[in-house]
């Protein structure tokens, strides 16, 4: 089967479009969990170029550094997550555009 | 066969992914996530990690979206209108970004053979010995990293001293 495209060509574009569109949502989206959603998708797009790098070099420290990476954004979810939990108990709302008590 | 997977692969995680960014309702951006995940799980299993593919599944969609998911419920959230920014300007310096770590990537992977791998029989085995040994230090790290984030959310989310519905704008 003739490839149309390599596969370099389309992991590469696999992992830049989730990584671009993670960040175009971080920039974009008001709501603070749909803003934390968007940093797992990035955090999943390097995941993915991270795994395809190891296996085609045949280097297996890619996927260690994949688990950690997995550790921390868990770790990253809740404790975004608690604290949106206390902003909304806090200003009943989750919407990124009230939350300016530190703006200058 | 392989190709043709991965590609179906990837056309669904990137549509899943869009429809986190692109729906207005925070429990449906949760549900494409984890249509997501389950396309980027396939997508590891192709590459020859089921080690990776087992974890995505088991931690992204059995545990953060969960979460996500449980938040989302507890707020009771009503779909509100988001003020729509200026998408000339974001779509431009997206599709700028998009473009230029394409270049990047394919200048620094020209040497990388551009083939799909075999994969790997006694993969966890060397994961495991190279956690084990050569990444021991880290791992203890990451396990001091996880005690102290239990804590951090225990003091975050304790209730006594925040005073309820007080400081509205």
């Amino acid at each position: 089967m003739k490839f149309p495209l390599s596969i370099t060509y389309w992991s590469h574009f696999v992992s830049v479009a989730m990584f671009s569109l993670g960040l175009l949502g971080f920039l974009l989206r008001k709501n603070t969990i749909v803003v934390l959603m968007c940093i797992e998708l990035m955090l999943n797009a390097v995941n993915l170029l991270l795994i395809e790098t190891s296996m085609r070099t045949n280097t297996p420290e890619g996927i260690i550094m994949v688990v950690f990476v997995v550790t921390v954004a868990a770790a990253e979810v809740a404790v975004g997550l608690g604290i949106v939990l206390n902003l909304y108990r806090m200003k009943g709302t989750v919407n990124l555009d009230h939350f300016k008590s530190l703006r200058g | 066969m392989r190709e043709g997977l991965f590609i179906a692969f990837s056309l669904f995680t990137i549509a899943a992914a869009s429809g986190v960014v692109l729906s207005r309702n925070p429990v449906y951006s949760a549900f494409s996530l984890i249509l997501s995940f389950f396309g980027l799980s396939g997508l590891y299993l192709l590459w020859g990690t089921t080690f990776m593919a087992m974890i995505q599944i088991l931690i992204y969609t059995g545990a953060i979206v969960v979460l996500f998911v449980f938040v989302v419920m507890l707020l009771n959230l009503q779909v509100n209108k988001e003020s729509s920014p200026n998408f000339l300007i974001v779509g431009i310096s997206g599709a700028a970004v998009w473009f230029f770590s394409l270049i990047i990537l394919r200048v620094l992977t020209q040497a990388i053979p551009n083939t799909l791998p075999a994969i790997p029989t006694d993969q966890i085995r060397t994961i495991s010995k190279l956690l084990f040994t050569r990444y021991l230090w880290p791992f203890e790290v990451l396990s001091l990293f996880l005690l102290v984030m239990i804590i951090a959310i225990f003091a975050i989310t304790r209730t006594q001293e925040i005073p309820h519905g007080g400081e509205k704008q």
